[in-house]
């Protein structure tokens, strides 16, 4: 999933989030989707650790115009099923398919990334997201300028935020 | 009618309305919902999500609002678009109100409660999800 080969390359502020402020929203977003007892709590991983879940879901939403960047969401695949569960009302995560996981996630994504959007330099558009199951794949020329490890029931979420400049 | 590309955005908002006692249709984007409009019943209020393939929300309402035949349709925009630039824009181009997402349940109904469509005091929930 290469999600930043549209980047105006003539554009070049990379101006970075704010670490606390990224947190916040990925915090902000689950309380308000689950509920004030279901909080993330912060997983402390090493810089340049790999996202190290078993299986996992990935997301991400493209921001293009007065800030260029890209939002990314990681989640365990055991978390991604709960999540989705709980946001389509499916009694049993068994009964939750890779449809339904990748329509949640892409709105987990875009809630995050509308809200990243927000903290930074406008005017800007938010892309559609884009889902996969798996870990994503992002271009060479972008680099990590903000990340936030957490995990909710043991599994991980990861928030990435990236921007143009290898 | 919940407008929104995303189904669970969809579940969420139609069980946060069902426990308030409003009926709800769907659409997955702008057009299916000028479809909808088109073939009636019209509905009484939409929450319209911005980003959606097809025909956006923006595209939506501008649309809506042209046609003097759905001047009592009530808009409210329900968004990631937070930008106060989008805001103006929304509310400029004829919504009524403004829910940037994510909400809560109460959020909603404190806008429903502005907008007339709810007396003050009422409750609601997610369903499942609390």
């Amino acid at each position: 999933m290469n999600v930043l080969s549209f980047f105006d390359p003539s554009a070049a502020d990379v101006e970075a989030p704010d670490l606390d402020d990224v947190r916040s929203v990925t915090e902000d977003m689950w309380m308000a989707l689950l509920g004030e007892g279901e909080a993330l709590v912060t997983r402390p991983v090493p810089a340049g650790s790999p996202f190290d879940a078993a299986g996992a879901w990935s997301a991400a939403v493209t921001v293009t115009g007065g800030w260029q960047g890209v939002v990314t969401l990681e989640l365990d695949e055991a978390i991604a099923r709960e999540v989705t569960a709980r946001m389509l009302a499916i009694p049993s995560v068994h009964d939750v398919h890779d449809g339904d996981v990748a329509d949640a996630v892409g709105e987990l994504v875009n809630m995050v990334g509308g809200s990243i959007k927000s903290l930074m330099p406008g005017p800007s558009t938010l892309s559609l997201p884009s889902v996969a199951a798996g870990r994503a794949a992002f271009a060479s020329d972008v680099r990590e300028v903000c990340r936030v490890d957490v995990a909710w029931h043991d599994g991980p979420v990861r928030v990435c935020v990236h921007v143009p400049g290898a | 009618m919940i407008i929104d590309d995303s189904r669970a955005m969809r579940s969420i908002l139609r069980r946060i309305l069902a426990g308030l006692d409003f009926e709800t249709s769907e659409a997955i984007h702008g057009q299916d919902a000028l479809d909808q409009l088109r073939s009636g019943p019209v509905p009484d209020l939409c929450l319209v999500d911005w980003n959606m393939p097809v025909m956006d929300g923006y595209t939506f309402i501008t649309t809506v609002r042209a046609n003097p035949e759905w001047r009592d349709v009530t808009l409210m925009m329900v968004t990631t678009e937070s930008e106060q630039r989008q805001i103006v824009r929304a509310l400029a181009a004829g919504a009524h109100e403004y829910v940037i997402k994510p909400f809560t349940p109460d959020a909603i109904v404190e806008k429903l409660e502005i907008l007339g469509l709810l007396t003050a005091g009422s409750t609601a929930t997610y369903g499942a999800l609390t």
